[in-house]
């Protein structure tokens, strides 16, 4: 989706400022009436990588007067060596923010570079015109325009570099730079041309050294003071070639230029040619000037062209000799931050002289030192925003949730409604959760109660918090708070587990005698529960029950029967609860007292109890319900 | 209001600053590019504590750098908005033509206005409770860049409403959060993540509603998250604030739970974030410091924790921070009554 934007962007924005670039060119390049034109710009992308900015063919490519012959020059027979050029660039990009890696990794070495290829990137770095004849000697498999030109001329512009380039020989002419920057820029340059013409190098392939290579960084490296020499030396004219006048800028400078000249090399201490190391940091740096870099308007005057020349290079002076890496960071920061506008966004779009970020470096504890005094409630309006606006539309947020709530119940008979679908769904699932919970209460003993001063630590701290708000916090903390319960009465129960399992190795013979008893009364409370609750599923329990009873029964008739020596008649009978007893005994005195004591003691709720006695004999019937049961229920009979 | 001492010495050239009447709190960039005849339009909402709000459009001149208010381009609120979005691609609406575009608001109900050469006009109220006159609150909402018809709100009823804007009806209705729902933002144009006062941020997908994915949730139980912003060059990650916390909390979506960078130099607590619309690297925050700081994410964090790369001092409190993708080297602050666009 990003490239997605970036494309967009690319359509959206590129075009409008290439169109422009493109015309300049072209209007450019027939002006003068060269053969092509290009436009380097510093890549915003990778700092301190020239990259294609645009192109204008005007050459003898009869038919087709159209751009695509530099471009598919340019960029597809030179791809290769582009791609190299680039990996050197990038390296020496890295070198220059990574102080760690300086050495440069990439393919070619800068010194396996023909000049010609240097050109653009030595124009920027030294911020000078370069004229170059014979261009056509050059290695045509490297350097792929020289099929085009014997003629190069290399000037900084735009914060790029502009190159021109034609198929004869021509000799150095002011008038075609200057009429190339008057129709590209739209900055008067009176000045300007003696000027850029005072500057320009005119370079023969061969001569070319190294040596001479730093000469002229030294001789750029403090534009305002070259600017002051090149004024007085403007009489002079430039015409008189670049030997004469490469020295004595030097003499002029002098010692601090010198210096200065040391600290960079210091700091690019890498072993790469200083020409470059140094046009690469520039080139980073290219995309905002110094803070003291005087900016002023460009006025035809003619102090200030040479002021508006050296806006325009300030990118030389800049960081350079900036020691503070944080600044230079900040420059490729910016140009990332940039990095799918158009580098005219940041090379123009700087030089506008609104070029100044209003932001500063950070430090560490700022640079006010001003305390944060304690205002009160901490992000009051978003808070408002967030919490209060909802309140003041109109109906109180309790009617909200009612109306909510009633838009749920409305739409729940139609669950075929596909968006409500989701939202009754969501719904269900967190009451069947909130169910669940409240079942987990139940069972765990004193959970879900919080203590009031939680619930208060826990809420804001703004008084003007809504009451649901309030209870929402509550049963949230409820939830947490019932869920810590649990986890407190799992463990105890683990522990008590733990505790049975242990005294179980140390008696268990006590424990199997406990057995039974304990089985019963189990059985027992469980039976009084049932009667008690009276739920669905009373019948299934009470019929077990019943069979229990049914064989408790049985037993007792066995019982009973190896006990009829001793009595006369004795039927016992259980349906259900009730108890039938019927007895028929001699009568003997007290007899009647002892039987409902017994009856008693057998936890028989006798409510009616019908007695006669007819020849001494004793007939009684007992109707009773059983409201326990116990062992003693075996043991029935005293008579 | 205090001055800061880098306001006295900070040149006209890279700033621009209006004065409203009202405090500010919702502002708006418009995508509409500049043209001869207008210039980039800044909608601006005022927070007043009562019935009677103004949304203001005005224009920003990048030459001269002012910024105009137009009488015409003005109209009331009902209470203050929430937020406010201008259509975030409109070329990519045929029907409009040219000349007009789309300012979304929220507050009680997601609303709709036309805003043409000279005169606003309101399109559409969008209720989302088709049985009451009554919609719950839109604490926010964001407008999908890549599906324009799509806008998603969010409400403190705990749920995010889809709309088709297209249409004018509801696409879907999610509870998203147990508690009310603070922010939501758009990733693609079927996926979105929300924040909620129940501290957790979770993504949604429309093509599976029965699910959400939790990415992060605040340390404390229950801290509230207040603000999200999805950073659109990488959608990987995120930021979220916290509240009453001076923490920008960044997550990759890639690692739950656990925040990749916890941004910790504002000294006061951070009220607005918003990531740079062409980097994927850099984030701005602003915040109670009255600083905006901008930050450069490191692809490995030191052990002391993540220093701003640049900060900005404000007047006062800055309570509402914009970083445009057709504006991208203005950021736009608003802090009391002013709103203030500084160059990055």
């Amino acid at each position: 989706m990003a490239t997605g934007q970036e494309n967009l962007l690319d359509a959206v924005v590129v075009p409008q400022e290439h169109q422009n670039l493109r015309k300049q060119l072209a209007l450019a390049v027939k002006g003068i009436q060269w053969s092509y034109a290009i436009f380097w710009s510093i890549s915003s992308r990778q700092p301190g990588v020239l990259e294609w900015g645009d192109g204008y063919y005007n050459g003898d490519i009869k038919t087709r007067k159209t751009t695509q012959a530099v471009e598919f020059d340019a960029d597809h027979l030179g791809l290769q060596r582009t791609e190299q050029l680039r990996e050197l660039y990038d390296s020496l990009s890295t070198a220059e923010t990574n102080p760690q890696a300086r050495r440069p990794s990439a393919a070619l070495s800068p010194e396996d570079l023909t000049d010609a290829e240097w050109l653009p990137g030595r124009t920027l770095a030294n911020n000078k015109t370069i004229w170059l004849h014979n261009a056509h000697y050059a290695d045509s498999k490297v350097f792929t325009r020289s099929l085009l030109a014997k003629t190069l001329v290399c000037f900084p512009c735009l914060g790029g570099v502009v190159e021109l380039g034609i198929s004869e020989l021509v000799l150095e002419d002011p008038k075609v730079i200057q009429h190339m920057k008057a129709s590209f820029l739209d900055i008067p340059y009176q000045m300007r041309t003696s000027k850029c013409f005072s500057e320009a190098a005119r370079i023969e392939k061969d001569f070319v050294c190294p040596k001479l290579d730093q000469d002229i960084m030294e001789y750029s490296l403090d534009p305002v003071v070259e600017c002051e020499d090149v004024n007085l030396h403007s009489p002079n004219d430039g015409s008189n070639g670049f030997e004469l006048k490469l020295e004595e800028p030097i003499m002029f400078e002098g010692a601090s230029q010198v210096q200065s000249w040391q600290f960079n090399d210091d700091e690019c201490s890498n072993c790469v040619q200083t020409s470059m190391s140094s046009s690469d940091c520039i080139s980073q740096a290219a995309l905002s000037p110094e803070k003291d870099v005087p900016v002023i308007p460009s006025e035809p005057k003619e102090n200030n062209s040479c002021l508006v020349d050296l806006q325009e290079c300030s990118h030389t002076t800049l960081a350079s000799f900036d020691s503070r890496k944080n600044d230079i960071h900040y420059q490729s920061v910016l140009s990332t931050l940039f990095k799918t506008s158009h580098p005219l966004v940041i090379g123009p779009g700087f030089q506008n002289s609104n070029n100044v970020s209003c932001f500063i470096s950070w430090k560490k504890g700022g640079m006010s030192g001003r305390q944060i005094a304690k205002r009160g409630t901490p992000q009051r309006l978003l808070k408002k925003v967030l919490f209060e606006v909802a309140q003041m539309h109109g109906k109180s947020l309790l009617k909200s949730r009612e109306a909510y709530e009633r838009l749920e119940k409305l739409s729940r008979p139609e669950p075929d409604d596909l968006e409500t679908y989701h939202v009754l769904s969501e719904r269900r699932r967190r009451e069947k959760i909130n169910d669940r919970f409240s079942v987990l209460g139940s069972l765990v003993p004193s959970a879900g109660k919080v203590p009031i001063s939680q619930f208060f630590t826990l809420s804001f701290k703004s008084e003007d918090i809504i009451l649901m708000k309030f209870l929402a916090v509550f049963v949230q903390v409820d939830k947490v708070s019932l869920l810590d319960g649990t986890i407190e009465y799992l463990k105890e129960l683990e522990g008590r587990v733990k505790k049975l399992e242990s005294s179980k190795e140390g008696g268990e013979m006590e424990v199997r005698t406990q057995r039974k008893p304990h089985d019963v009364a189990e059985r027992t409370s469980d039976n009084y529960g049932n009667d008690k609750i009276g739920n669905s599923k009373k019948p299934l329990v009470n019929k077990r029950k019943a069979c229990d009873i049914d064989e408790t029964e049985a037993e007792t008739n066995q019982v009973l029967t190896k006990d009829d020596s001793l009595t006369d008649d004795l039927t016992v009978s259980v349906i259900d609860r009730n108890v039938l007893v019927e007895i028929r005994c001699p009568w003997k005195e007290g007899l009647l007292l002892e039987i409902m004591d017994a009856t008693s003691k057998l936890h028989l709720d006798s409510h009616s109890v019908q007695t006669s006695s007819v020849d001494g004999i004793l007939s009684l019937t007992i109707r009773a319900k059983v409201w326990t049961f116990s062992t003693d229920f075996l043991l029935p009979g005293y008579t | 209001m205090e001055n800061s001492t880098q306001e006295s010495h900070l040149r006209s050239e890279n700033s621009a600053t209006y004065d409203s009447p009202f405090p500010l709190y919702a502002m708006a960039f418009s995508s509409t590019p500049p043209t001869p005849n207008h210039h980039r339009r800044v909608a601006l909402g005022s927070f007043i504590e009562d019935y009677n709000n103004r949304v203001d459009v005005v224009s920003f001149d990048e030459e001269t750098l002012t910024l105009k208010p137009n009488p015409s381009l003005s109209f009331d609120h009902p209470y203050p908005p929430t937020k406010l979005m201008f259509h975030p691609n409109p070329a990519a609406s045929l029907r409009r033509a040219s000349a007009t575009d789309l300012l979304a608001s929220s507050g009680d109900f997601l609303r709709l206005y036309e805003v043409r050469d000279s005169s606003i006009e309101p399109l559409s109220v969008l209720n989302n409770s088709k049985t009451s006159e009554f919609c719950a609150p839109l604490t926010s909402f964001d407008w999908n860049e890549v599906e324009p018809r799509r806008i998603g709100t969010s409400s403190i009823d705990t749920t995010c409403t889809i709309w088709d804007v297209e249409r004018g009806v509801v696409e879907t209705q999610l509870i998203a959060h147990d508690k009310e729902v603070h922010d939501i933002a758009w990733g693609e144009a079927g996926v979105f993540a929300s924040v909620s006062a129940d501290g957790s941020v979770r993504i949604f997908d429309l093509r599976d509603k029965e699910h959400s994915t939790i990415i992060y949730e605040s340390p404390q139980p229950d801290t509230p998250l207040l603000r999200l912003a999805w950073n659109k060059q990488d959608l990987r990650y995120m930021a979220t604030i916290l509240m009453d916390s001076n923490k920008v909390v960044i997550l990759d979506i890639r690692s739950p739970t656990m925040p990749v960078a916890e941004l910790e130099r504002h000294r006061g607590s951070v009220n607005a974030i918003a990531w740079a619309p062409l980097s994927c690297r850099h984030i701005c925050s602003g915040g109670d410091d009255a600083q905006a700081l901008i930050w450069e994410l490191p692809t490995v964090a030191g052990p002391n924790g993540i220093d701003p790369m640049s900060m900005y001092s404000a007047g006062s409190e800055i309570n509402q921070l914009q970083w445009s993708a057709a504006q991208p080297e203005w950021i736009a602050i608003a802090f009391s009554n002013k709103m203030q666009l500084l160059k990055v």
